[in-house]
């Protein structure tokens, strides 16, 4: 039997190692100055100097929607989660923390009011669930309720809404009945095409009616209640009584994953000096604590991790945890 | 478990010859790699023969820190108050300078929603310059959207064209690469830095927004217009960014509009009801007090906006702008 390599086998080990460890020396030399300004994609380095090129590559169709009395002012922009900073700037990681696919946006102008123009921002967030969480994490108080989508409102100079997997900004630029009148013109024929209408978002009828504050349901993208665990929460705020209290629903993607995230999201809390209060409410792994004035209620149903936030009273948190699971049994059904 | 055989080659003496194999082995490796080490770091292409730059201190030497904050719905009005309380104009622009305004025209946005420097405070600004004798008046900025949408559609072209100034698109071959004194994240970076040239008074226009990443964008984070390149891979570390960026900025005069601030939703806002009328305007040589003031526009602590520290703790300025007995008037 051959116990020792012969004289070109180990030197070949040796060529080997040694351009292992050159390799490994190099790449630990280079990567401590990383420059991302040197190192970037051959496309990004394209659009940044002509970007209209790039843009009108994938021109929008939103000139489709126009009212007759409006024209188009500037030519289509396409942004992608490369490059939707170059768009808006410091707000983008809000896009791109919620599943950000692509935006088109594209600036209109009245014929013949040269001062009365709007830009058309429509973000593809990839879901109807993603394109809800921006909506509501952005939606402006006191905003009128609009009604060509579930989710739709305009303040003075400005519509948003969510259509499909899409959330839609139309800005104008000045507040005048006219110009949001050409507004809603656009809105309306951009919902009224079939062919982008998409899947529409279910776990909203989760939430009970009854002492509902409709206009506060949002979707929570990632650290909710501080918890980093925490994401895709949504949130509804209820009046019970004089007290007020949030409920919170999220749909895992198993039960498993629902009981252990109801479990980790418990120990964050007892973690973070909230006490076990003793319930004896009739939902199976309930649990309830308290947080300095405040009482949390956790709990879940099959893939639906379901509770209360901040409650005044530890009755209304059980009261409307019940209401909560009465609502999962019968959609369970 | 069975042993493995032994192998009958191996002795002590076979043992520390492959050792010392394997040591020399690694020792030419090491040598290669050394060899091979570029001490100077990667250099951008189009930087390879350029020699950095800095820009310089605008500050006027031997004048103290001044703050004015002005009350009023009027901000032509206001910042005509706010500066004849520090002196006048005349006490930071005299005859021959050459004046290079930075003003935030960030995003193609009509002026109404807040976003960008106001038109009518900065035509009024270069007024004042040029009537305090002023060889010239230059608007720059970089931003993030389409130069020639963002001058024109913000209304920042044609009030700086129609009072007197010239305005400076940003392209290419106006940058410069910078690394400034005592900077970590700023290095090698491309500046817009030809618009400088000549220029010997340095004002910076910021309008008060909140920031999705930074929480607040005001006069220090104004300067981040003056960055090319793909500078947003700077947002991950927008604390001291904006600490760096006024490390690299020593301006003559500062102007924090806060006539409106945008409360929410910024820094794009959209929304009218995304600001709130707060009737301020704040003028001051420390630009860091001037944005410590403007953090309350936003209902903010200084605490709550860490940039401010920091630049505080780097001794660019001080956050208690109550120190510096800011000069406070109200427009009739």
């Amino acid at each position: 039997m051959k116990t020792s390599p012969s004289i070109l086998e180990t030197s070949i080990g040796l060529v080997i190692l040694l351009v292992l460890s050159t390799i490994a020396i190099g790449v630990f030399m280079k990567q401590s100055r990383y420059d991302a300004s040197i190192y970037q994609p051959e496309l990004q380095v394209q659009e940044r100097l002509n970007p209209s090129s790039a843009a009108t590559a994938s021109a929008s169709k939103l000139d489709a929607y126009l009212p007759e009395n409006m024209m188009v002012l500037t030519a289509p922009e396409n942004f992608g989660p490369d490059n939707l900073s170059d768009k808006i700037n410091g707000k983008a990681e809000l896009y791109l923390s919620a599943g950000f696919a692509r935006l088109r946006s594209q600036r209109f102008v009245d014929r013949t009011n040269p001062e009365s123009w709007m830009e058309v921002f429509v973000y593809d967030m990839g879901s109807p669930q993603n394109a809800f969480a921006v909506y509501s994490m952005q939606k402006r108080p006191d905003a009128e309720k609009l009604d060509f989508t579930p989710f739709a409102y305009r303040t003075e100079n400005a519509l948003f809404f969510v259509q499909g997997s899409e959330y839609v900004e139309i800005v104008g630029a000045a507040n005048t009945e006219a110009l949001v009148g050409n507004m809603l013109g656009f809105a309306r024929g951009f919902v009224g095409d079939q062919s982008i209408a998409g899947e529409t978002l279910n776990i909203l009828q989760l939430f009970p009616a009854e002492n509902l504050d409709e206009t506060s349901i949002s979707l929570l993208a990632s650290d909710v209640f501080g918890f980093e665990r925490f994401n895709n929460v949504f949130i509804a705020r209820y009046r019970m009584g004089e007290m007020e209290m949030t409920a919170f629903l999220s749909l895992r993607d198993t039960s498993q994953e629902a009981e252990e995230l109801a479990a980790a999201y418990y120990r964050f809390l007892g973690e973070n000096g909230a006490t076990d209060v003793p319930t004896t409410i009739a939902i199976p792994g309930v649990k309830l604590l308290q947080v300095f004035d405040t009482y949390e209620l956790i709990f879940h149903n099959g893939n639906h991790l379901a509770g209360v936030h901040e409650a005044e009273s530890r009755e209304g948190a059980e009261e409307l945890a019940l209401i909560l699971q009465r609502k999962l049994l019968e959609i369970g059904k | 478990m069975t042993d493995l055989p032994r192998d009958p080659s191996m002795n002590r003496r076979e043992f520390f010859r492959r050792a010392t194999k394997a040591g020399l082995s690694i020792t030419a490796a090491a040598s290669l790699s050394l060899w091979l080490y570029d001490p100077r770091g990667p250099v951008a292409p189009a930087e390879t023969d350029e020699v950095l730059v800095l820009l310089p201190d605008f500050s006027i030497p031997g004048l103290s820190s001044r703050m004015s904050i002005v009350t009023g719905e009027d901000r032509v009005k206001s910042v005509g108050v706010a500066l004849k309380s520090l002196g006048g104009i005349e006490a930071f622009i005299g005859k021959g300078d050459r004046v290079l305004i930075k003003v935030n025209a960030a995003f193609a946005l009509p002026a109404l929603l807040g976003a960008t420097t106001h038109p009518q405070l900065l035509g009024e600004v270069v007024r004042l310059c040029l009537q305090a004798g002023a060889a010239s008046v230059t608007v720059t900025d970089n931003p993030i959207n389409d130069p020639e949408s963002c001058f024109t559609l913000t209304g920042i072209r044609q009030a700086a064209e129609s009072a007197g100034g010239k305005l400076i698109l940003p392209r290419e071959s106006l940058f410069r690469p910078t690394t400034p004194s005592g900077a970590r994240l700023i290095r090698n970076w491309p500046l817009l830095y030809a618009p400088f040239q000549g220029v010997n008074k340095l004002i910076g226009i910021a309008p008060v927004k909140d920031h999705h990443r930074s929480g607040a964008s005001m006069t220090m984070k104004n300067w981040y217009g003056l960055l090319g390149g793909r500078r947003n891979i700077f947002h991950q570390d927008i604390h001291n960014l904006i600490k760096e960026l006024a490390m690299m900025v020593k301006p003559t005069l500062v102007i924090l509009d806060g006539t409106t601030t945008m409360m929410t939703n910024g820094p794009t806002g959209g929304s009218l009801s995304d600001l709130k009328q707060t009737n301020m305007m704040i003028v001051g040589t420390d630009q860091v007090a001037v944005d410590a003031f403007g953090a309350g526009l936003l209902g903010k602590t200084v605490a709550q906006l860490p940039f401010l520290l920091k630049a505080q703790e780097a001794g660019l300025g001080t956050t208690d702008y109550e120190t510096l007995h800011p000069v406070r008037t109200a427009t009739g």
